[in-house]
């Protein structure tokens, strides 16, 4: 009996330190915010998303039309478009990515 | 020991109701250590709910009769295995169980999260941790797996229908199908809360939710395989309650697996995928209630518990919440893209959700039907199979369809030109099938023969897509790697479709009843049967009584089975055992049963069926787990490419 | 652009729509459901109903040669019924056993389908065996 309490207490005290250990690690941190992505951050993530949507579309087009789902004069009707929506989408994205000329990576 | 349960569990319930309260505290002032101290509850929960687990397993393996659920449960003659199965077989332990899959997928969900996206994972805390409170509460202070008594000398057992391999796998797979729909929602809802419309909880969540909805399948196939094989009626579903309880999800997680892709590739529909989620998760935790609160009539009794009116509430407060949440977000998440043009795999996977929620929800309607008809008309009514049945024909054939013509469509927009010729193939080898079957003598069942020809369809648009895939890739095998999701994904359909085989198998075959003495024999579906004679085999828990008969077709004979019954000493219980003969040339199964043995003459009556194609349903489950392993195999270009994006977004 | 919105809409409104008629119609006119009474609500019913109780006193016959005949009472009641049945009996059927069946009351016997007979068994989570319905 007892040592069901003795365990049952440590678990407590062990799940207690788990909790605090935030506040035990930093006592008295420089930023307490927690790193939210703000109304730029979450403008951009929404426009990389609109670009990488973009190529996926154009990529899968290219596929589409290899496997022969899309036929000549469809595809040809259709590149143009999905051409310029990423060359738009890629664009939006561009003053920002000169902002911070350090984050630019190769396109995969 | 049960002190240490029972304190382990009010250590988890105060820990849950850390993450949910801090949790959302820190989440609305934007405080970073206390975020990361709500997380933190949420994995230190798991730790003391594996510990209150592994204190109720060691006392079911130990037998200790001190605990009123050991006692309930097991007894001294029970194998390990179902001892350890014990633990999911009543009210408490399964509630437990519950609450330690959760805990651990909440775990997990967060430590894999909450550096990629912490102002959502500082939403998604607090709402799994409302969702643990609630179990957690139940669990602390409605049913609790560690009440204790004095020890009587034996426990009341297992029942012995219930000691079969599949009691120790089929409720844990349902559960972790049931329990992982929770992390999908829980993400939805963070990412509402936190006033975010983008992606990233759907790309966070993806693959849990595909095991999950894996997990449910298979266990749901389980189940099916479990009733043909050990209660021996000769079917495999009943459109019970409580096997409409898995089913229900997983058709709503179907859907939302499907329509998250159109999220993906066009932006569209976020509106519908919340309330999607929202309503996956809902029919989980509906499913969970109907199993235990007695509500519903059922073949699976169940006792009339106190734990039905809390369940209701609770499900009526997440719906409430998530709804209201939802209408307040409403301008953050309208489309900024429309649906172009009917012509579109867009367009298809719309109607694909369109059938898949209208199905559930005929099925919904049906399970509630008895209560709502007693609430309306003081009376209970049920509807059974034929209800269900004429649903699943009038919504599962089109989809088995769309199956076909989904593949083989682009997206945002196809010429019917080039969607003709592409369906040009399938559609000649689907006429041909049909015609060849026809001409079998399949006819005589309008919905079997579309089944079967709408299935030759989807498989032949599926092989088409292989083929033509491999020869744009170069190779098969860069094909699927480099396109694990789609090809994983039309293995899953090919999955489907042999299931859709072995159900529309039922549409066929024979059944006859006959009385026979040894010697005398009967005829069914082109088998002769020849009873021969009877005999008993004593075990130690039980005599099994078999009767030895003969199958025969065109004069030679192609098996002996023995059909029979069990008696069970300790249990006084008697337990059908029906023999299973499969003709695999022929495809089809021969279900002898003994529904009545008279001793004394040696008179038996027996009831035999021929079931044609129902292998086809195991055979596609296993297809199924291939596909979804297929889809889920981790891509490192996929990650590589997320990770850049997300690193791009934090600058 | 605005032009080439509205034909898509306007389908998938009616999609649901049809969907939602089909629904409508079928549970309107075809499915109404079968009531599921107790021995005490059964007196003046008549068409077919499904039947369920508790198995009281002592059953005859084994289904087939000679019909089953049984007594039903109320779950929480003192009202009873007999019964005949023809078909499957599952085993775990006794006195005392929950069970429910299919049929209709005719010259005050309730006179079974074949093979409807259902028992509950006794203990939580076991499912029991069935006989007829589904697949």
């Amino acid at each position: 009996m007892t040592v069901a309490l003795l365990l049952g207490a440590l678990l407590a005290a062990a799940c207690v330190v788990l909790v605090a250990l935030p506040f035990l690690r930093e006592p008295a941190p420089r930023v307490d915010a927690l790193p939210a992505p703000g109304e730029l951050a979450q403008r951009q993530l929404e426009l990389i998303e609109e670009r990488d949507r973009a190529l996926a579309a154009l990529k899968e087009l290219e596929f589409d039309h290899r496997t022969g789902k899309i036929t000549d004069p469809d595809y040809r009707a259709l590149v143009g478009e999905y051409r310029r929506r990423a060359a738009l989408a890629l664009r939006a994205l561009e003053p920002r990515l000169e902002e911070h000329p350090r984050r630019v990576r190769a396109r995969d | 020991m049960a002190d240490l349960g029972r304190a382990a569990l009010i250590v988890t319930f105060g820990l849950v109701l850390w993450a949910t309260f801090a949790g959302a505290w820190a989440a609305r002032l934007g405080r970073r250590r206390l975020a990361d101290s709500a997380a933190n509850a949420l994995l230190a929960a798991l730790v003391s709910t594996a510990v209150a687990s592994l204190v109720l397993l060691a006392a079911l393996v130990r037998h200790d009769f001190s605990f009123t659920y050991v006692a309930d449960h097991t007894s001294t003659r029970l194998s390990r295995a179902y001892s350890v199965s014990a633990f999911w077989g009543g009210q408490e332990g399964s509630l437990l169980l519950w609450l330690l899959v959760l805990c651990a997928y909440a775990g997990a969900a967060v430590l894999l999260n909450r550096r990629r996206a912490p102002d959502v994972v500082a939403w998604t805390v607090p709402v799994l941790g409302a969702v643990a409170s609630f179990f957690a509460f139940l669990l602390v202070a409605v049913a609790s797996p560690f009440a204790t008594q004095t020890a009587p000398a034996e426990g009341a057992g297992l029942n012995p229908s219930l000691q079969n391999p599949y009691m120790l796998a089929h409720p844990p797979l349902l559960y972790l199908g049931y329990v992982g729909l929770t992390v999908p929602f829980a993400f939805g809802m963070g990412a509402l809360l936190a006033g975010r419309a983008d992606e990233r909880w759907i790309v966070a969540t993806r693959r849990w939710t595909l095991v999950a909805w894996t997990a449910l399948g298979v266990g749901q196939l389980l189940g099916a395989h479990w009733a043909y094989v050990e209660v021996g009626w000769g079917g495999f579903y009943a459109w019970d309650p409580v096997e409409n309880a898995a089913l229900m999800p997983w058709l709503a997680a179907t859907a939302f697996l499907h329509s998250v892709m159109i999220q993906e590739k066009r932006g569209m529909l976020k509106v519908w995928n919340v309330l999607l989620v929202l309503l996956a998760f809902g029919l989980s935790l509906f499913g969970t209630f109907l199993t235990r609160s007695g509500v519903v009539n059922s073949i699976h009794s169940f006792t009339q518990s106190s734990i039905g009116p809390w369940f209701l509430g609770f499900i009526c407060v997440v719906v409430a919440g998530s709804l209201a949440l939802v209408f307040a977000r409403l301008p953050l998440l309208r489309a900024k893209t429309r649906l172009e043009s009917l012509v579109s795999r867009e367009a298809t996977f719309l109607y694909n959700n369109l059938l898949l929620v209208a199905f559930c929800l005929t099925v919904l309607w049906g399970v509630a039907f008895p209560m709502l008809s007693e609430a309306v008309r003081g009376e209970p009514r049920t509807l059974a199979g034929p209800y269900y049945n004429f649903f699943l024909r009038a919504f599962g054939l089109p989809l088995l369809l769309l199956m076909g013509i989904g593949p083989l469509v682009a997206w945002r927009r196809a010429s019917l030109g080039s969607v003709g010729r592409t369906f040009l193939w399938p559609f000649a080898v689907s006429v041909a099938v049909g015609v060849a079957l026809i001409a079998a003598g399949a006819g005589s069942s309008l919905p079997g023969l579309l089944a079967y020809t709408f299935s030759a369809f989807v498989l032949a648009s599926i092989v088409l897509e292989f083929v033509r895939g491999t020869r744009a890739a170069g190779s098969f095998l860069q094909l699927v790697s480099r396109n694990r999701r789609r090809y994983g994904g039309y293995v899953v359909h090919a999955a489907i479709v042999l299931v859709a085989i072995g159900i529309a198998g039922s549409a066929y075959g024979s059944t006859r009843e006959a009385k026979l003495r040894p010697g005398e024999s009967m005829r069914v579906g082109g088998y002769t049967l020849t009873y021969r004679s009877l005999g008993d085999t004593r075990t130690a828990g039980a005599i099994e009584r078999r009767a030895r008969v003969d199958v025969y077709r065109g004069g030679d004979r192609v098996a002996t089975v023995f059909p029979g019954k069990n008696a069970y000493f300790a249990e006084q219980q008697t337990s059908n055992e029906m023999a299973i003969y499969t003709s695999w040339p022929r495809a089809e199964d021969v279900d002898v049963i003994a529904d009545q043995i008279d001793p004394a003459t040696d008179v038996v009556y027996f009831k035999a069926l021929v079931k044609p194609l129902v292998n086809f349903l195991w055979i596609g489950g296993a297809v199924f787990l291939f596909g979804s392993l297929i889809a889920l195999w981790p891509d490192a270009r996929e990650q590589r490419r997320l990770v850049a994006r997300y690193a791009l977004a934090h600058s | 652009m605005a032009r080439k919105r509205n034909p898509a809409r306007l389908v998938i409104a009616l999609s649901v729509a049809a969907v939602l008629a089909i629904f409508l119609l079928y549970t309107s006119l075809v499915a109404q459901g079968t009531p599921s009474l107790q021995p005490s609500d059964l007196p003046g019913r008549t068409g077919n109903v499904t039947l369920g109780g508790l198995v009281v006193g002592r059953p005859t016959g084994n289904g087939h040669d000679a019909p089953l005949r049984f007594t039903i009472r109320d779950r929480k009641g003192t009202a009873t019924v007999r019964v005949a049945y023809r078909g499957s009996v599952p085993d775990l059927f006794r006195a005392g056993r929950d069970v429910s069946v299919q049929g209709k009351l005719q010259n005050g016997v309730f006179v079974a389908e074949r093979n409807t007979l259902v028992t509950k068994c006794p203990s939580k989570y076991t499912p029991a065996k069935k006989q007829q319905p589904g697949y």
